[in-house]
């Protein structure tokens, strides 16, 4: 049929029947593809480093109110989610990239944006700032190497690349300090992902034992009248 | 007609329950949107004024970028080859 032979009605019928046909189809392609839950986990915790961004929020009162209570409702609102599912009012299958011994114990998100959250409300930002790094992209990098190399040659990897975190986000410190808190902080966080918990997840040692250690040494020095704390690596916008 | 209909309601429920395809975009997009930002603000309020105190930008947004490329790249990798067995 010609374009000049069609009535408004007729175009209006096809146009749907083609919209119909594409949609369906586009649906079904969608439908068909896979992720890999792998690679998904991955990429879950590397995504977890733009959390950073945090550090760059106005320095205005109703912002830092903000800075608190936003991010306790967020880790509240997993702990809901996580208690009902545990409980089982939701269906674990939902739950895309859950490992199977999560299915009876909290899920390591959590664990993670607990971990998180207690970094921003209790550190400083030069202690919290490596942890989270090492948290995002440490733990992915020994669990990709010691597929790979082996347990032994990960830790080692692991090691590197968190002493080489915590030498780019303290490099304004003393040469001394700079050492001193590269190795600390990258022993804790190799010992907090190395040393599996059954109570509490890796995902949360990470990043816990490393400040925990380094906030120890910032108060042990600070006793001593030796203040260790570079100047902020992140300024509010 | 109506067999068709059904069809497309089921692929619509099916999709929605899928939160992984959800979420998969989001996981790309927003770190390197983050890393962009840090970038932008280092050059806005640092390179530009000729400041080494917004350094920290820098190495944080490079950082950011190039970790989440390394992985964005397996991960992309890996949805395309299981979209291919099928």
């Amino acid at each position: 049929m010609f374009f000049s032979e069609m009535t408004a009605r007729d175009a209006f019928k096809l146009t749907k029947k083609k919209m119909t046909e594409y949609q369906t189809e586009f649906l079904e392609r969608m439908n068909v593809i896979e992720v890999d839950a792998h690679w998904f986990r991955r990429v879950f915790h590397t995504f977890a480093a733009s959390f950073l961004f945090y550090y760059l929020l106005p320095d205005e009162e109703w912002i830092n109110l903000g800075k608190i209570v936003l991010p306790a409702i967020i880790v509240l609102c997993m702990v809901v989610v996580e208690y009902r599912r545990i409980r089982g009012d939701l269906d674990h299958q939902r739950f895309f990239g859950l490992r199977n011994y999560e299915k009876k114990r909290p899920a390591s998100y959590l664990y993670f944006g607990v971990g998180v959250l207690l970094l921003f409300l209790l550190f400083p930002q030069q202690i919290a700032i490596p942890c989270i790094l090492c948290a995002s992209f440490t733990d992915p990098i020994i669990g990709e190497s010691r597929y790979y190399l082996g347990k032994k040659r990960a830790y080692a990897i692991g090691f590197l690349i968190s002493a080489f975190f915590f030498l780019v986000t303290w490099y304004r410190a003393d040469w001394w300090v700079l050492i001193l808190v590269s190795l600390l902080g990258a022993t804790g966080a190799v010992m907090g992902e190395a040393k599996k918990l059954k109570l509490v997840d890796d995902d949360f040692m990470i990043q816990m034992l490393p400040a925990v250690l380094l906030l120890f040494m910032w108060q042990g020095l600070l006793a001593l009248g030796i203040n260790m704390l570079p100047p902020p690596l992140l300024y509010p916008l | 007609m109506e067999k068709k209909n059904d069809t497309r309601k089921e692929n619509i429920q099916k999709l929605l329950l899928r939160l992984e395809l959800w979420f998969a975009p989001v996981l790309i997009i927003v770190p390197i949107g983050a890393s962009l930002f840090f970038l932008w603000d280092w050059y806005a309020r640092g390179f530009s004024t000729g400041s080494s105190v917004y350094d920290g930008e820098l190495l944080i947004g490079l950082l950011l970028l190039a970790g989440n490329l390394v992985f964005d790249v397996q991960f992309l990798r890996s949805v395309r080859m299981l979209k291919k067995k099928l």
